[in-house]
């Protein structure tokens, strides 16, 4: 007696259908099968590289060799707490959270407009506006702020046309921010990083906003708040998640570059530069992977703040 | 004392009039509806009490005071959204005492009020949870609790029952009117559902195309309505056309009668032929044809049924065919 | 520190005398391997892609088959650097980086035997101590130039005759201060040049290397440099970037070299260089070869070519330096001239102390600061300690 299957039970029997089938009874693997690629791409050259960065930060160079002597040692990150090096991990994160704010502070009107009043074709320059920057190189970018912030620049000769020279002379005299020009003071780097980084405040603020129903604000309104309570008590606190997610862009994006600070700036090292020189310079890998860690665990305090101050809560 | 006046309001977006020339008069104390398709105008209507939108032309006065230029936080009017609203970062606590805290009173006031606001909604115990975590009528009820914290002088629900499912949406329509009697707060309320506006409301304005229709007691709109879209938005009650009153009644205007008063038999004023049936529980509809026009019947359970193609004599109660001013009629 | 140091020091000079496979250079050159790979400064191997006038590897890979790539590297640390990672057949070492790399074992001894024009070296280079350990030779001398002073001829009526117009506050002839208008180079070599200024204004110091200074010269030329960092208001790095602060920050006077002159002179901005009385540092690169080179043969044939080709002449006016074979200047084998040449600091060879790397065992006195200190503390003053 030989057994016959109803046809319709049978399928075409190539080796992607059955595989399909599979999959379907399976939907667990085809899920393990999807992530298994970028879970790798993760784990083994990401996370690779960061371990591998950390334990050469525990090594030592032979400072006439420039050769690295594998034997373990915390010297090099007792070199970080020198007076010197402190000053730039100082400097470069008083600098990340002054661009932060500032680019906060910039990003939310602008934000607020595209995400609750502009409409198509507003919407679409919205986006252009914003994007359109991140489209041209990063460099020329900054060797075009050089030509507008120098002594005889743009700038210069925009507020000579206006007779406002003094303000910017009295600006270049303060303490600190000020110096030469702007193209060489560290107001200069500032006004430079805050427009670099700007747009990737813009958008996670943009984010945030939209998904905050207008009737939610009219309903402050409602119960009495003045708009400034309004934004004191609803739009920013459900805000917040975009800010605290665009500032990790601007903090950290700011805490290693090594470009922007070469170009415009008082020479003054900032922790990339630094990254930059002992690693590609000066060849010392060991200091370089531990001012390379100083970002990441200054990333990892920062989140962990914002989360204390409930950042996330309205997630 | 009038609660809320408008004076040939106005609203315009472009060309298009989302309440036009609209006059009404509101009184203290008072539960009005206003009842209208979506798109009529009766939530831009409730908008322009609250503030949220500015009159293109007109006047209104809240309390006799002209509120054109008042902002909506200066206006003693609490709104319940349609979507609640709910702040999600608050717990319901801190959402129902916002309008205290941002009045500026001390924690523990504002507490014990949002506690007796909770109460009064039977929410009590709920305080600390997170909007997110209450069910749809939980949600209703705490954006009720924290629109009348600071006890309005008028309160607005725009369409507040509309995301509730039926057996919850008739018991809210009970609570909400007790409250309304308790609280003594004048109520304005939006909605589309002609049945709640007629069981909640003590005055119902019909909207359409940004007009109101009519306005009268439920009653009067439901047994009088004055035009057939009334008659027909407002619980479907059959518009026989001025043509064929003109021959039953000797006016050439429309009338409506009520599917309930048409009575079926042998006689009648008029003949049809039965289309089609419909089992109601406690009624039967009857669907007929009297020469191309449409009437519905509604006979009693214990009343005999014609069958489908039959024809039937149709007759009422000189007294329930009520006329029309105007308009020719479905 | 300093006993290690003497340690790695003595190691080294064994590891070089002995016959130690890794380190014997070849007897002769063989076949061409076909390829070469060269780590150089920016514009040092032209091959006519950025102006088609100055071309001297088209001629060499035709010639040999040995196809140059070049990867470019901005300051000597990064040829060390390089250097340590591998890969590379020869680096365009300067002085202040050929040692360490000597001392690290990354370069071999050169057998000058196999080349046949070394005998057109200008004698004080061939045994120059840069490349030059206990007689033996590590490399070709490649091309060498002052570190001049370039100043603006509208802010100086006359050429300044001393550095301190970079290194103390003072009035220019045009009536403003020098303050923000000034610049210095990017580089802990820099602190040389402090030295080199307080050995002719400070004798007391007893300065006689600015490469080799002990604790209290050290931190002499770091007070100095302190004071210069109220002057400077950037330090230059890239070559570009100065031409452009010449051009739109109103520089006014730096320490620079021959190259930026000239482009600057070329785009008609006011600008000259002079060697002033105090003299200048300046440096002398070497062709060096990789301690394990994949293609010495082509490697040995590049050395000859340096020296043989149109490259000497050519290079040192497109780089604005002097070349190490004298007859380049003369011999028309390229675009170079006589005058160019002395234009270029031909005759100021005497003056010119050449970039070398500071070293703890140091020969003038019994110890000196070593290089790793420059680097921290340059850092530092640059940042305002």
């Amino acid at each position: 007696m030989t057994q016959v299957q109803p046809a319709h039970f049978t399928s075409a029997g190539g080796i992607g259908t059955r595989l399909s089938d599979i999959l379907w009874r399976h939907p667990r693997l085809l899920i393990a099968l999807l992530l298994l690629p970028p879970a790798l791409w993760l784990g083994v050259i990401y996370l690779g590289s960061l371990f591998a960065l950390l334990a050469q930060s525990f090594f030592s160079i032979d400072h006439f060799t420039g050769l690295v002597k594998y034997e373990f040692t915390l010297s090099t990150y007792a070199q970080l707490i020198r007076p010197s090096n402190f000053d730039i991990i100082l400097r470069t994160v008083v600098m990340a959270f002054c661009v932060s704010l500032t680019s906060a502070v910039i990003s939310f009107p602008i934000a607020y407009f595209a995400a609750r009043y502009a409409r198509g074709a507003w919407r679409a320059v919205f986006y252009l506006g914003i994007m359109m920057p991140l489209w041209s190189s990063y460099l020329v970018k900054i060797y075009a702020w050089k030509l507008i912030l120098a002594k005889e620049g743009i700038l210069t000769w925009a507020l000579q046309k206006l007779h406002l020279e003094w303000v910017l002379d009295a600006f270049l005299a303060l303490p600190v921010i000020g110096g030469n020009s702007l193209s060489v003071s560290t107001a200069g780097t500032f006004i430079v990083f805050v427009y670099v980084w700007l747009p990737f405040m813009i958008l996670p603020i943009q984010a945030a906003l939209e998904r905050v129903p207008p009737s939610m604000l009219e309903a402050s309104g409602d119960l009495g708040a003045t708009p400034a309570q309004t934004f004191r008590h609803v739009l920013l606190p459900l805000a917040l998640p975009g800010v605290v997610a665009g500032s990790i862009f601007t903090f950290s994006l700011t805490l290693g570059d090594y470009i922007i600070p070469q170009i415009i700036g008082t020479s003054r090292l900032f922790i990339g530069q630094a990254v930059y020189q002992h690693q590609g310079i000066a060849g010392n890998i060991p200091l370089a992977a531990a001012f390379a860690m100083v970002p990441i665990a200054i990333m990892g305090l920062y989140l962990w703040a914002a989360k204390r101050m409930g950042a996330f809560d309205a997630l | 004392m009038s609660a809320v006046t408008f004076n040939d309001v106005s609203r315009h977006f472009g060309a298009i009039k989302a309440v036009d020339a609209v006059s009404l008069d509101i009184a203290e104390g008072e539960f009005f509806a206003m009842l209208g398709p979506s798109g009529s105008g009766k939530t831009t209507c409730l908008r322009l009490i609250a503030g949220f939108e500015r009159p293109t032309a007109g006047d209104i006065r809240i309390f006799a005071q002209p509120v054109q230029d008042l902002p909506p936080y200066k206006r003693n009017v609490n709104t319940v959204f349609q979507d609640y609203a709910l702040f999600p970062h608050l717990n319901v606590r801190d959402n129902v005492a916002y309008a205290l805290m941002i009045a500026g009173q001390g924690r523990r006031e504002r507490y014990r009020a949002a506690q007796e606001a909770l109460e009064m909604v039977q929410l009590a115990g709920y305080d600390l949870r997170k909007p997110s975590e209450l069910s749809g009528g939980q949600r209703q009820r705490v954006a009720l609790a924290r629109a009348l914290v600071n006890k309005p002088r008028v309160l607005l629900l725009d369409e507040p029952l509309g995301a509730l499912d039926l057996k919850l949406r008739e018991q809210m329509q009970e609570e909400l009117k007790s409250l309304q009697r308790q609280l003594g707060i004048t109520f304005v309320f939006v909605t589309h559902d002609q049945g709640e506006a007629l069981s909640m409301a003590d005055r119902v304005a019909v909207f359409d195309h940004g007009k109101i229709i009519q306005t009268g007691t439920p009653e009067d709109i439901y047994f009088r309505p004055e035009v057939p879209f009334v008659a027909d938005f407002v619980g479907s009650s059959n518009v026989l056309p001025a043509a064929l009153v003109a021959q039953l009644a000797g006016e050439s205007r429309p009338a409506s009668i009520r599917p309930e008063r048409l009575i079926l038999g042998a006689e009648g004023r008029i003949r049809a032929r039965v289309t089609g049936l419909s089992f109601l529980g406690l009624a039967t509809r009857v669907s007929l044809d009297a020469q191309g026009t449409r009437l519905t019947a509604l006979l009693p359970q214990d009343a005999p049924r014609p069958a489908p193609g039959d024809e039937v004599g149709v007759g009422w109660n000189a007294d329930d065919l009520h006329l029309m001013t105007a308009g020719a009629g479905a | 520190m300093k006993p290690h140091f003497k340690t790695v020091l003595l190691a080294t000079v064994l590891a070089a005398l002995a016959p130690n496979p890794g380190l014997t250079q070849i007897s002769e050159i063989g076949e061409g391997e076909g390829a070469l790979s060269i780590v150089a400064w920016a514009g040092y191997v032209e091959r006519g892609e950025t102006d088609p006038k100055f071309d001297w590897v088209t001629s060499f890979e035709e010639k040999t088959g040995c196809m140059v790539s070049v990867k470019t590297a901005n300051t000597s640390d990064e040829m060390v650097a390089l250097m340590n990672q591998g890969g590379f057949d020869l680096v365009t070492a300067s002085g202040d980086a050929s040692l360490r790399m000597i001392a690290g074992k990354r370069v071999q001894p050169i057998n000058v035997d196999l080349i046949p024009s070394w005998s057109k070296v200008d004698d004080r280079l061939k045994n120059a101590p840069w490349h030059t350990v206990d007689g033996v030779h590590y490399g070709v001398p490649y091309m060498w130039g002052p570190n001049v002073l370039m100043y603006n001829t509208k802010a100086f009526d006359t050429a300044p005759q001393s550095w301190n117009v970079v290194f103390e506050e003072m009035t220019l002839a045009d009536g403003q201060s020098n303050e923000g208008r000034v610049q210095a180079y990017d580089g802990p070599i820099h602190i040389a040049d402090a030295a080199n200024y307080l050995m002719y204004h400070q004798p007391e110091l007893g300065i006689e290397d600015p490469y080799e200074l002990n604790e209290d010269q050290y931190q002499a030329a770091l007070d100095l440099l302190r004071a210069q960092r109220k002057l400077v208001s950037r330090y230059w790095h890239d070559a570009f970037i100065q031409i452009d602060d010449f051009k739109n920050e109103g520089m006014v006077a730096s320490g620079s070299w021959p190259f930026q002159v000239n482009l600057l002179k070329a785009d008609g901005v006011p600008v000259d260089s002079v060697i002033p009385q105090e003299g200048a540092t300046g440096w002398a690169d070497t062709t060096m070869l990789h301690a394990e080179a994949e293609h010495p043969n082509c490697a040995y044939k590049w050395m000859e070519h340096t020296l043989s080709s149109n490259l000497q002449s050519d290079l040192s006016v497109w780089f604005g330096a002097v070349p190490s074979v004298p007859a380049a200047c003369s011999d028309g084998s390229g675009m170079q001239t006589q005058q160019g040449c002395d234009a270029n600091g031909m005759q100021d060879f005497d003056k010119i102390r050449f970039w070398r790397t500071p070293v703890a065992d140091c020969d003038s006195q019994d110890e000196c600061v070593p290089y790793y200190r420059w680097v921290s503390d340059y850092i530092a003053v640059i940042g305002g300690r």
